[in-house]
This record gives C-alpha cells, structure tokens and sequence, in this order.
C-alpha cells in the first residue's frame, strides 16, 4: 500500500472531541469511569481504552490575553519506531506496514510491556489488561488498507484532522505552515521521521510539549540494529524529552495559572 | 435564522454573541472558517473566553445582563459617526416614519416608555402594562402614515433612535457592562464596518440572549443594529437565532407553543366568537399600495388550516367554533403551567420528550409540583428525573400518590419523518433501525392515544365531543373498521402541504381536486383547499417531496443549493432578500448576489415576490413583505415592553441600581417572587449572601438534560459531571482549588461541583467594584449518578455522571414578550464543601 501520513492542523482544532469518540466507536473500546478534575480534559491520560485525546492547555499572557491550546495526543508512527526495540525478543510482535502504520499485532502480549513502553519516549503504549496484548493507535489500518479515511479524521468537521499519500501530506504541511506564519512549526522534527504530524500555529513552547528535545535520528538506511547499551545511551541522551513528554501523561498534572 | 448554515461562509463580519457556536454548534464553526478563510473577522462577545473567543480575531467580555446596554453603546456609535447605511435607513426601515407627539422615550420619562400604568416602588413600576397608545405612527386622514425622508423631524423614528441610546455613551455602557472602553470600541469599530453596501455582517445568537427577562429586546437591539448597516436581506447578513435543538425550528413552525397555531397562527382568544371576528382580528390593514402586506392573507390561512382540521363536511364557522380559545391575557406558558400544577390547578401531565425535573427553571418547585399530580406519563426513550421524581433527592415515595407510566418511544434513526433546521430547511429522514421492545414512533403513539380517546367521546358522549369525533384523521392506512392503524409520515407531510379541494383554474392551469397545491398563493379562504401549515405550503407537490432532494448543485455561487431539501417559504433561503438591491434591483453586493432584477425577472433566490423593484413605481413592493408597512422595524411598536430596547437589571442584580434609570427592572415582567406560591419563588437581588453572579451554558457532549447523552458512555466519560467554573481571582480569594467539589448556592436551592478555576474569565470592574461571574452547564441529573440506590430491574450507566440540574438555583422568571426563563443571569454564592 501506498505510503500514508496523518496532520493535525492544530489552528483548526476546536476541541469538539468528535476524534475521541470516533475511535472508541470504530476500534469499539470501553468508556472510562472518568472524573471531572476542574478541567474538560477527559480520559485523564491515554490507556488501554483510551488511544487519542485533545489535552487542553491555558495560560494567561503578560499582556493578558488569553492561550488556550487544544493538542492531540497519539501515536507518532515513526518511520523508525524506537518501540521496535522492546520487541527485540519477538520482532514480528511489532510491526511497520506500508502505510506507514506501527502495528501492535496479537504476539504483543509476549513482550515484556516495560521493554516496549520505556522504549517509546512519547510514552503512547499501553497494557490491555483483558487481552493481554499492548495496544495504541493502529492508524486504523484496518480502514486506510480498504481506501477509507481513519475514524478520527472521517469525523474531523473542521479540517484539523488530515490523512493522505505522504508526498501530499509533506507539501500540505509545508503549505499550511508557510500560511500560518513565522512562529508556525512542524512537530515532531524532522518531519521526515514520522507518519503522524503535528502543525503548530505558535512556537511549541506554547504547547504541552515545551521544550521537547528533537530524538536523535536513527539511520534506517543501515539496517544493522544497534546495540542495546547504544540504545539506552541514546535514551539517555534523549531523557530530557522523554521526561517533559512523558509529563502530558501525569494524571496529578497541576491546573491553574498554566493548566498543563 | 433568516440565512442559514452555509451563508455564514459569505460573511465578512460576524458577531458571536449570546452564543459559543464553536462549542455549541460544532458543525457551523466549519462555515465560520470558510468565511474567515477569505478574509471575515469573528467577533466573539461572552462573560468568559469561550472556544468561540479563541477563534475570534476580536474579543470583548461582558457581564451576563448588559447585552443592551453594550450593544445600544453600537447603536450610539454607529449613529454619532454616521457609520449606517443611509439608502437602505431611508428606504427599507421605518426610520422616516413620525410617531405620535405624546410619545415619550425612558429617558424623559423615570425610565419607561409612555403608557405605562403600573405600581410604583423603590424598584421603580411593577406589575405595569403599557397602553401603547402613544406609540403609534402619524396617519393622514386617508390612513397613510407620515413620514419625513430627509430623517429630520423629531418626531420621526431616526431622531427618536439617536435620542434615546444617546444615552449610551460608552462610559456609562462601560460601567454597566464592565467591558473596558478599549474592548467595546473595538467590537462597534470592527462591526460597523459591515454598513458598507457591499459588506456584509451576521450575528449568531443562541440562548445567551432570549433566555433573560429582556432577551426579546436583547434581539430587537441587534435587529436595529443589522438594519442600520443594511445587513438583512443580504447574503452573509442577518439576524441568525442558532437553535438549541435539531429540530426545534420544526416545532415552533407547527405550532408547539400555546399562543400559535401551525405557521404563526394564531390561538384563538375567547372574545374571538366568530371565525370572522377572529380574522379581522389577526389580518392587518396597510393603506400604503406599495405595502405587500403579506398577513393581509391570514383568512386563506385560517380557511386552509381548518379544512385540514375538519374537512368539508364542517362548516369554517363551525370549525372555527371547535377550535379551543383561550382567556385574553391569560397565558399557558412553561413556568405558569409549573406555577399552576404547584397550587394544584391540574391532575394529569404528559411530559412527552422531555424532562421538565430538570429543564424547567427553578426545578426544586417543579419537582415539588409533581407530586400533585394524580397521575404522568413520560414518554421517552430512557428512565429520567421526571419519570422517577418520586424517588428522587428529598423524596419519600410513600407520601406521593401520583401514578407514572413510561411510554417506550423511537428514537429519530428508528422512524421515518423531516426536521426544520435553524436554517429553516426541512430535511427528510430516512429509518435506519427497528425501534427496541414495544417503543413505538411519537406519532404512533399519538394514533394509538386518539383512537381510544374518541372511542370512548363515541361510547360516553361527552362534554362538547364534535371536536374530537369530527377531527379528520387521514394520516395512515385504515383497517376494516376504518381505523387508522398506524402512522404514514408521507401522508402527514402532504396534508401539511394542503390539497385542491375542488378543479380549480389559476393563471390558465387547471388543478384538479384532490391534488397538491403548488404553493400558498394557492391558498383559499373560501374552503376549497387544505393546507396544515401555509409556510410548508410547496415542499410536497404532484412533483414529489421536495423535502426528500439531494440535488448538489449551486449555480448561485453564495451556497443556496436549492435543489438539496427544501427550505420555508416557497424554497427561498434567504428572507428579506428585495432588500439586498437597490431601487432598481441591483444587488448591493455584486460579488454575492442574492437576488437581481434581470430582463423583467428575478435572478438568483426565490425573491420575497415577484413585483419588479421599486424603482419600477406602482408595480413594486416595499421589501419587508411580512410587516403591516413593508419596512423593517427600527421602532417596533409590538412588543409588551417598548419599542426600542432598554437595558434593564435582570430580577437578579449585583446592582444597587440601574445605572441608567430609576426603573430597576424590567416594568411589565410576571413576578411569581410576588404570587402567592412566593415561597418557592424566591429572588435574592442585590443580595450579601449571593455576590456572584452567575450564567448557565451547556457543553458539546451532552444535549439538553441529558438523557440521551448521560446514558451514552463515550459522551459521559468525556464531561462526566456538574462543574462551576470560577476565575483564579475568585478561586484565591475563597481558597478554592481546582477540581475539589463546592457548594453552588442560590435563593432556590443548592448543588454540588467541581470547582473548574480557569484564567479564562476574568472579575469585572461595574461602577468601580469588582464583580465576580461563574457558570455552571445545564446537562446533569441525579438518575444516572452513582450515589443514588438502583433498584434489581434499574438500568444502570456504564459510566456514572456527577450532580444534579443546574435548574435547581435559576430563577422562575420570563421575558416579558415570550416568558422564556432568566437562566443565564442569577445570583448565586460558591463555597467550599464543609
């Protein structure tokens, strides 16, 4: 199948939430006994049940106006998924389609889930405990292979959510960014490493992902894996990011002033 | 909406006030974005920084209740800097008209209009009613109307405008509403620039303006507004009420309310004898021939409505003496229904589709009223706080006699049927489903009611019984015993449409009997057709139903896809639209054409009429067809509470006073704080104990009370619960913390949040104090909590919700002119939980 890439226009997003609830119908995962916490922020984090939501971000500027900040979190589908590497005891547990899609496939329930969730620094795996099995965003590869549009982006109404051939998508990225001026940005960086890709309108320090640090990029070109002590070096390296990135997670996360 | 959907995209200004569309009305934010795409400025005007206002280029807060006051500070504005539309004033509104010289404006008069007879307090009048003797316009002796084109006599109504809202300058405007100068000359700057003749400006309001004691008049106000800048009419203009509910705009068109019959009808009053007495009544006389008049119409109406009603075997006037009446000054609304029910006026109750235990405005009474009945039935797909109020918070079901029956209906993907959009469309749906169990559609269940309830008027004879044994009931097929055995929505939409009762000849066709009729012009009122509604009079012909069409095509270019639905009247999409030419029908806005006179017809729209433009002379017609004189209503002599809008106090102020007027409130409002019940009617105005001032909205993911969203767990888990948002200001001062759960309290009653604390709604500067608002949503109820006890054969929900109805602190008050409830301005007080 054709390369595919997913775009979250974050200028266009409303927080409707129409992409939560269309992929718990699509992928028919069960609602969570939420709260609510003093924030419309709802599944607290991303769970087995739970593989996308809007986390919602406000904060009152110097000069008093108003930021509120709506950012989809999910999977990132990269072209080199670091998850891969906690399966290194079962390779074919974790899987890269052509689509561009990063499968969690049935054999995941022999993984260790530890190996593949500290192995992934946006912190997206998550154990079902029913299954067994990791789970996380599928890209819904089970609709894109048949010609359809991911239920998320299906039930975008405001053009937030985009899907199409990934040269379509880097130029429509491009474009968008190009129009929405000189604090706009691409998230993650490079682009070219990842299937899922966030368009930021403002610099993203204005986003629950202050300060993420750029992953150091893999060569995928030279198949050799490294080896595992590189690996953790490597993680290491990247522990800054991994940490703040992990922190959109804290279901303990602070409201107020800056409601994180 | 006199637009619809889709014309948003034509804007080039649009003001989102009184509404949050973005959060409210996800789908519209869609077109809201086309139009800003290519260049449109959204304006958002709210208490709180809503998602609406984090789209908008422009933002300004205010304090729930001073819409008013901040949008007479435009009319001020729009008035001192000459920024209106002068051809379009003169021409298409009643500006030049003279109104009597005894009229006198509030400002000259201790705050209210002239003719006011009421009892004075410290408050100012209560319990007024106005005599709007004064409010008239000047007549010759022939009965024209006097007017002063060059808009200079004082007695005209352009001078009367200016005068009265010259007394909104905008530090007093500023003062009232606690939005800072800066902010509001921002938004009238910005707005006014849609009085360009070839700009165009909406406004999108929704229940953050009618649900006030002033909220007709918060909706005049911007009416003036959108007449002043020329915005009605025009493609991306208008005056755009978004609804609250899919099909609520159905509802009123057919008559849902107690003082109207199918389309604006009205009920007849008990002084109204004959069918004839009660068409003078209700047809308005114009003197002026270049008046369309389009009411003068109404015996057609009236005619073709009791046809459908009766048939020809009825007489009109025997027909017309079937019809209920009802007492003049009596009304039969929401909260004097509830008011009545309370002191036991009544035994029985239908609560079809809905769940008055926690829609109506101050529930504590209306549960309490309830437990009066002898008996209720709720009809509706799930369990609700209505039909168990009797195990509800507070009660004891042994103490309460009344007897509940719950009626199983479908939902609107298991039937077949339309709905009327805001945008006036009526749509066709189709059934996707078999309804579960027993549950039957609505109007099955309605067939079913009818049949047993004039079989038993047949076997019992009872009082005044020709109403229902004569009733026509043609809406299905028949068994044996000629009754109908279920409901064919195909048949209800044709009689709604109407048939030629006898071969009739119009402009050299020939309409059989017994066909459909074409369009309301039609229409007879001598009884030889039907029609159930003239305003859908079109939309099912010999040529199908036009409800049902999917056609894509716009060769408009401005979006009216009029082959796709159906939209009232006679298919056109935009009202008012002669107003969107010049006098020799050129469009003002050539780019976005609605209409254009072209060859000796009109182009585009389904114009307001065929008559050539008024340029033409004699031939033409004023383009506000609907009013008594073809012009649109800057003075609007109509209403129960002035011609021009006031600001006054909602019942529950943070003021001491009205800082425009000695009248505090409004004069002319029903005060059920004041009856006889007034122990359940509590208001706290002013009030230590309730500082803050408080407003009611509702969330994306739930609908109404509720009931359909509560039980509907990927929508409860997304906005599980009751939560009061408060600002970080107020949050500090109290020591309240986000998410812990407070006490929300009004004079009415109490509730329990989560305490929501957000830099998103900041205290307000009124007269020089700080003033704090918070806001709670509409949507909770205690049947689907977890705390409540469930019985073995209980449906429980997979995911529990928090708290109770945020009805339980509003206030039962209306607005003067619809008694719509005050929810969205009360006091209240937030304290943390002991």
């Amino acid at each position: 199948m054709e390369h595919m890439t997913l775009c979250i226009d974050i200028s266009k997003c409303t927080a409707c939430r129409a992409c939560q609830v269309a992929c718990k119908n699509w992928n028919q995962l069960k609602a969570e006994q939420t709260q609510n916490r003093g924030t419309h922020e709802n599944p607290p984090d991303l769970s087995a049940n739970t593989w996308n939501r809007i986390v919602f971000m406000e904060t009152r500027l110097a000069d008093g106006k108003i930021d509120w900040a709506f950012f989809n979190d999910r999977c990132r589908h990269c072209e080199d998924p670091r998850c891969m590497e906690g399966a290194e005891s079962l390779p074919e547990a974790i899987v890269r389609d052509d689509s561009g899609a990063v499968i969690f496939t049935e054999k995941t329930r022999e993984l260790d889930f530890d190996d593949v969730a500290s192995s992934c620094p946006y912190g997206i795996p998550r154990k079902d405990d029913v299954s067994g099995r990791i789970v996380k965003c599928t890209l819904c590869v089970d609709r894109i292979t048949h010609g359809l549009k991911p239920a998320c982006v299906q039930a975008c109404s405001t053009g937030s959510l985009n899907f199409g051939p990934r040269k379509e998508m880097l130029r429509f990225v491009e474009a968008r960014v190009k129009a929405l001026g000189a604090e706009a940005n691409v998230y993650p960086d490079p682009m070219e490493d990842y299937n899922t890709l966030w368009i930021l309108p403002l610099n993203s320090k204005h986003y629950p992902l202050a300060q993420a640090m750029p992953i150091p990029r893999r060569h995928r070109m030279a198949k050799t894996r490294m080896p595992m002590a590189v690996g953790v070096a490597a993680l290491a390296a990247a522990g800054l990011m991994h940490f703040r990135e992990r922190g959109l997670h804290d279901p303990h996360r602070k409201q107020g002033e800056t409601n994180r | 909406m006199t637009n619809h959907w889709i014309d948003i995209r034509n804007s080039d200004y649009i003001l989102a006030m009184g509404s949050n569309p973005v959060k409210n009305h996800p789908i519209s934010f869609k077109w809201i974005m086309k139009a800003i795409e290519k260049g449109a400025t959204l304006i958002s005007v709210d208490p709180r920084y809503t998602r609406t206002s984090r789209k908008a280029q422009v933002y300004a807060p205010l304090r729930s209740g001073s819409d008013i006051a901040f949008l007479g500070g435009m009319i001020h504005y729009l008035l001192e800097n000459k920024l209106y539309f002068e051809t379009y004033v003169r021409e298409y509104t009643n500006a030049s008209f003279l109104i009597h010289p005894d009229f006198m404006l509030p400002g000259d008069n201790q705050g209210v209009f002239s003719g006011l007879k009421g009892t004075e307090t410290t408050e100012g009048f209560i319990d007024g009613k106005y005599d709007k003797a004064t409010w008239a316009y000047q007549r010759d002796d022939k009965g024209n109307i006097l007017k002063d084109k060059t808009l200079q006599d004082p007695h005209c109504v352009f001078q009367l405008l200016k005068k009265h809202f010259s007394r909104y300058n905008l530090e007093i405007v500023s003062s009232i509403t606690g939005t800072p100068p800066d902010k509001l000359l921002a938004v009238y700057a910005t707005y006014a620039k849609s009085g360009a003749p070839d700009k165009s400006g909406t406004v999108l309001y929704a229940m953050g303006w009618t649900q006030h004691t002033v909220g007709t008049q918060n909706i005049r106000a911007m009416s003036i507004i959108q007449l002043l800048l020329g915005n009605m009419g025009v493609a991306g203009g208008g005056v755009n009420a978004l609804r609250g509910e899919s099909n609520v705009q159905g509802s009123t068109d057919h008559g849902l309310l107690f003082h109207i019959l199918p389309g604006y009808l009205k009920t007849p009053k008990a002084g109204q004898e004959t069918f004839a007495a009660y068409n003078t009544a209700n047809t308005p006389q114009s003197a002026d021939p270049l008046s369309a008049n389009w009411w003068r119409n109404y015996p057609k109406y009236s005619a073709s409505l009791l046809r459908e009603f009766y048939g020809q075997e009825v007489a009109l006037e025997e027909a017309y003496r079937y019809l209920p009446k009802i007492d003049a000054g009596v009304d039969y609304s929401w909260l004097t229904i509830f008011d009545l029910l309370y002191q036991e006026k009544f035994k029985g109750f239908f609560a079809w589709g809905q769940n008055p235990a926690c829609s109506g405005a101050n529930c504590n009474k209306g549960r309490q009223a309830l437990t009066k009945l002898d008996w209720l039935v709720n009809v509706n797909l799930f369990d609700n706080e209505t039909a168990s109020f009797w195990r509800g918070p507070g009660m004891d079901p042994k103490q309460i006699k009344t007897e509940v029956f719950m009626l199983p209906c479908a939902a609107s993907y298991e039937k077949e049927g339309s709905l009327s959009n805001s945008g006036r469309w009526m749509q066709w749906r189709y059934k996707a489903v078999d309804p579960p169990g027993k549950a039957l559609p609505d109007a099955d269940i309605v067939n079913a009611l009818f049949q047993r309830i004039r079989a038993l008027y047949k076997a019992k004879k009872g009082v005044f019984a020709e109403p229902i044994l004569k009733l026509r009931w043609e809406y299905g097929p028949k068994d044996a015993a000629g009754k109908v055995t279920h409901i064919d929505p195909h048949r209800v939409a044709k009689e709604i449409n109407g048939y030629f009762l006898e071969d009739k000849v119009i402009n050299g066709k020939l309409y059989n009997r017994g066909t459909l009729v074409p369009g309301f012009t039609s229409l007879a009122d001598d009884g030889s057709t039907s029609c159930g509604n003239w305003l859908y009079c079109n939309s099912y012909t010999q040529e199908g139903n036009m409800s049902a069409r999917k056609n894509k095509d716009d060769p408009s270019g401005i979006g009216l896809y009029p082959g796709w639905a159906w939209s009232w009247p006679m298919n056109r999409r935009i009202l008012y639209n002669r107003a969107s030419v010049d006098l020799d029908g050129k469009p003002w806005q050539p780019e976005k054409p609605v209409i254009e006179w072209h060859l000796n017809v009109w182009k585009g729209d389904v114009a307001d009429g065929g008559w050539p433009p008024l340029a033409s002379g004699e031939k033409s017609r004023y383009p506000f067809i609907t009013q008594t004189e073809g012009h649109g209503h800057i003075f609007g002599p109509g209403l129960a509470d002035g011609p021009f809008p006031e600001h006054y106090e909602p019942l529950e102020s943070p003021m001491e006073k009205n800082l425009l007027s000695a009248q505090f409130i409004s004069p002319v409002l029903k005060r059920f704080d004041r009856s006889t019940t007034s122990d359940v009617n509590l208001r706290a105005s002013h009030d230590p104990r309730y500082p803050l001032v408080c407003t009611t909205y509702r969330v994306t993911e739930h609908w109404q009370t509720g009931v359909m969203t509560r039980w509907q767990p990927w929508l409860a888990e997304l906005e599980p619960g009751m939560f009061v948002e408060i600002s970080s200001e107020l949050a500090a001062e109290k020591g309240i913390k986000t998410g812990e759960i407070v006490i929300v309290k009004s004079a009415r009653g109490q509730l329990e949040a989560v305490a929501m604390v957000t830099v998103r709604w900041a205290p307000f500067t009124i007269a020089g104090k700080t003033i704090h608002q918070v806001g709670i949503p509409y949507h909770y109820g205690w049947v689907t909590t977890a705390e409540r006890k469930y019985a073995a054969n209980d449906k429980k929900p997979q995911v529990f919700t928090f708290g109770d109805s945020a009805n339980i602190v509003t206030p039962n008050i209306g607005d003067a002119n619809t008694m719509i409830p005050e929810s969205k301005v009360f006091m209240v007080d937030v304290v943390k939980k002991a």
